[in-house]
């Protein structure tokens, strides 16, 4: 950035801020006290009563090993992967909708007028990868688990993850650019330089986005969100959705809408066949960290959510005209039939590979398998939750209660699955913790169906 | 007495008598704010009366009942679309829930988008559609269920007059085969061409 840029920049951020004292630093420092604030008080703490709650001697077996350090780095991928995808719908440079009319679109250059957007998104990255490292070495350190000196290599380690990670938040920023970048564009020569490649179309879209889906999770207005930060599909559109019975033909219109979204189905398979692997898994010893079933189940919910899109759809259409032949639940429950296939699919290819290299029994199939019908009913859960009750934006609610009504199917995923799975892995014999997950099972399904109830008589 | 909606203190429709026979046409009309998509929905069994009842061959009209349901067919508010399903796939879906199934559906899902000329967007998604095509599309999914009864808000929105005209020769040639119709209608041109009886609904 030369002096005249500078210069520049000064004399719009003092037309911008008019007779307003300048509180940018100040805001810019104040989350940066909170994280540290949060991270002593409650980052480290965590770390460390989680470490002391492992068993050492597991960890010895699974993590310190070339293949957990194969696993970390399977799982570091997984998330810079994730980390480029949501780049595409929410990328670190969006300036509010008025600077993006009034200043970006100006013949000032974009790396001047986006710099400090970016800068802000990358210290703030880094600042999180060193604190997430600083809080996994300490905990690591103070339970014992590894030399003090784990503490520097964890923190660096964040930081430069911190780094990496705002680079391919960017990438995906500018993947997600509408115009791209045609081989004979004279933008070439900065390819060098992303945020010069930045389009204001791109960048209103994604700060539009920011103002709708604020909003809508302000409001709690998840189907708004949802649809806002999904492109809507284009795929197979020649494909042609086959007439069946009133029953079957639900079954073909989820398959012909997962063979149109191949994103989501192909991100649903591999999180459902890591979270069933996972769940699987982590049945077989007493001494697996209870740990280990809850984010396979966090993989599981993701996983089966990711097919169930015909039966939020349906949820949303509530309300409207009916057209369809079959009553509302019906319908409903015959949106579930492709997602529970897929997951007795996925869970008997999985279970079959691991059992033929003796990692885990038909006991652990059958868990997964029972556990597919707890997601069905999580997800009945989810897709029919409605809005959120006014009771959550009274003054003494607040964010809590908002995000617990968000997260109670998930909850309900995790508590159930959890527990059960944690109980089952410490028996004698898993099949009494089974018949506990099937009972809850039934009580969660009971309470979807119940929602689906409320909904069909709200139209 | 006819049906009225009171919701607390606000009146949203005043008591208004309607009856409709086979291969009659009622058009309801009446200022912004009078109650017509109100009596609609009460006609469609989406909403109980407050005063009144709305009544199918002297059985209460409730949505929730497969009666209704296979009788009354109502485009009142923009209907469901899956946004992952072109147009052809919704006719299809929607043909196959009322139990018709194989090359039958596909051929009638055509011949709707045919005949209200936008076959040639048979493979768009809804969200690729301008307004007055997304219109037409709705039109077209209330028009290829079965029913005995339509009941239609405002039809004519967003239609230029070419298409006014092709959707009244619908409608036409769905009461001449005893179709019932309810329409909510603003276009002088259609509800004279359409209706067998005009019910005003008053304001106060």
């Amino acid at each position: 950035m030369t002096r005249a840029d500078k210069a520049q920049l000064r004399q719009v951020r003092t037309a911008i801020l008019g007779n307003r004292p300048d509180t940018s630093l100040s805001s810019t420092l104040y989350p940066v006290y909170v994280a540290l604030i949060v991270t002593g008080s409650y980052g480290v703490p965590a770390a460390q009563q989680l470490f002391r709650s492992i068993d050492h001697q597991w960890l010895a077996d699974h993590v310190w090993t070339s293949s957990g350090a194969v696993g970390a780095a399977i799982l570091t991928a997984l998330l810079l992967a994730l980390v480029r995808l949501v780049g595409r719908v929410r990328g670190p440079v969006v300036p509010p909708l008025p600077y993006l009319d009034l200043v970006v679109a100006s013949p000032m250059p974009r790396k001047v007028t986006l710099a400090r957007n970016w800068r802000l998104s990358l210290g703030g990255s880094i600042l999180g990868g060193l604190l997430v490292g600083t809080s996994v070495g300490a905990g690591l350190a103070i339970a014992k688990v590894a030399p003090p000196i784990v503490l520097l290599s964890t923190s660096v380690g964040g930081s430069l993850l911190g780094v990496l990670v705002a680079e391919l938040w960017l990438q995906g920023q500018l993947q997600g650019s509408e115009l791209g970048l045609r081989a004979e564009s004279s933008l070439q020569g900065r390819r060098r330089n992303a945020l010069a490649l930045l389009d204001i179309t791109g960048l209103r879209r994604q700060a539009a986005s920011n103002v709708t889906m604020g909003g809508a999770a302000l409001s709690g207005d998840l189907r708004t969100a949802r649809l806002d930060a999904v492109r809507p599909p284009t795929h197979a559109r020649r494909v042609r959705l086959k007439s069946s019975g009133p029953l079957t033909v639900f079954a073909r219109r989820d398959l012909l809408g997962l063979r149109r979204a191949p994103g989501a189905t192909l991100s649903g398979l591999g999180f459902a066949a890591a979270g069933s692997a996972g769940l699987m898994l982590s049945l077989q010893s007493p001494r697996t960290p209870t740990m280990a079933p809850l984010l396979s189940l966090v993989l599981c919910h993701l996983g089966f959510g990711a097919w169930c899109e015909g039966l939020r759809l349906h949820a949303d259409n509530s309300g409207t005209s009916r057209l369809l032949g079959l009553p509302y639940r019906d319908t409903a429950l015959a949106h579930l039939a492709v997602p529970v296939v897929a997951w007795v699919l996925t869970t008997i290819v999985v279970g079959a590979a691991l059992s033929l290299v003796g990692m885990v029994g038909p006991t652990a199939v059958v868990w997964s398998l029972g556990t597919g019908a707890l997601l069905a009913g999580t997800h009945l859960m989810a897709a029919f939750r409605g809005l959120p009750p006014i009771g959550v934006f009274g003054p003494k609610a607040g964010v809590p209660a908002m995000i617990f009504w968000y997260a109670k199917p998930i909850l309900a995923t995790l508590v159930v699955g959890t527990a059960t799975a944690a109980w089952a892995a410490r028996a004698a014999s898993p099949w009494i913790a089974f018949f506990w997950l099937l009972i809850a099972t039934a009580g969660v399904i009971a309470w979807g169906l119940a929602l689906v109830a409320k909904r069909d008589r709200r139209d | 007495m006819g049906v009225g909606k009171k919701i607390d203190e606000a009146v949203l429709l005043l008591p208004t008598d309607v009856n409709v026979g086979p291969g009659e046409c009622v058009v309801l009309r009446g200022p912004n704010g009078s109650g017509k998509t109100t009596m609609l929905r009460i006609l469609a069994g989406t909403l109980p009366p407050s005063e009144g009842e709305a009544t199918l061959d002297g059985s209460p009209v409730d949505e929730r009942h497969d009666l209704t349901r296979t009788a009354i067919a109502a485009l009142v508010g923009a209907p469901a679309t899956y946004r992952d399903l072109t147009l052809v796939d919704h006719l299809v879906l929607i043909d196959s829930t009322w139990g018709h199934v194989g090359e039958r559906a596909d051929d009638r899902a055509e011949e709707m988008l045919e005949q209200l000329e936008i076959n040639h967007l048979e493979e768009r998604f809804p969200h690729e559609l301008s307004s007055g095509q997304q219109q037409l599309f709705h039109l077209a999914m209330v028009l290829v269920r079965p029913s005995s009864i339509l009941i239609l808000d405002e039809p004519e929105q967003r239609l230029d007059p070419d298409k006014r005209d092709l959707l009244t020769q619908i409608l036409l040639d769905r009461k001449a085969v005893g179709t019932s119709l309810l329409i909510a209608c603003h276009d002088p041109a259609m509800t004279e061409a359409l209706a067998d009886t005009v019910v005003d609904i008053r304001l106060e």
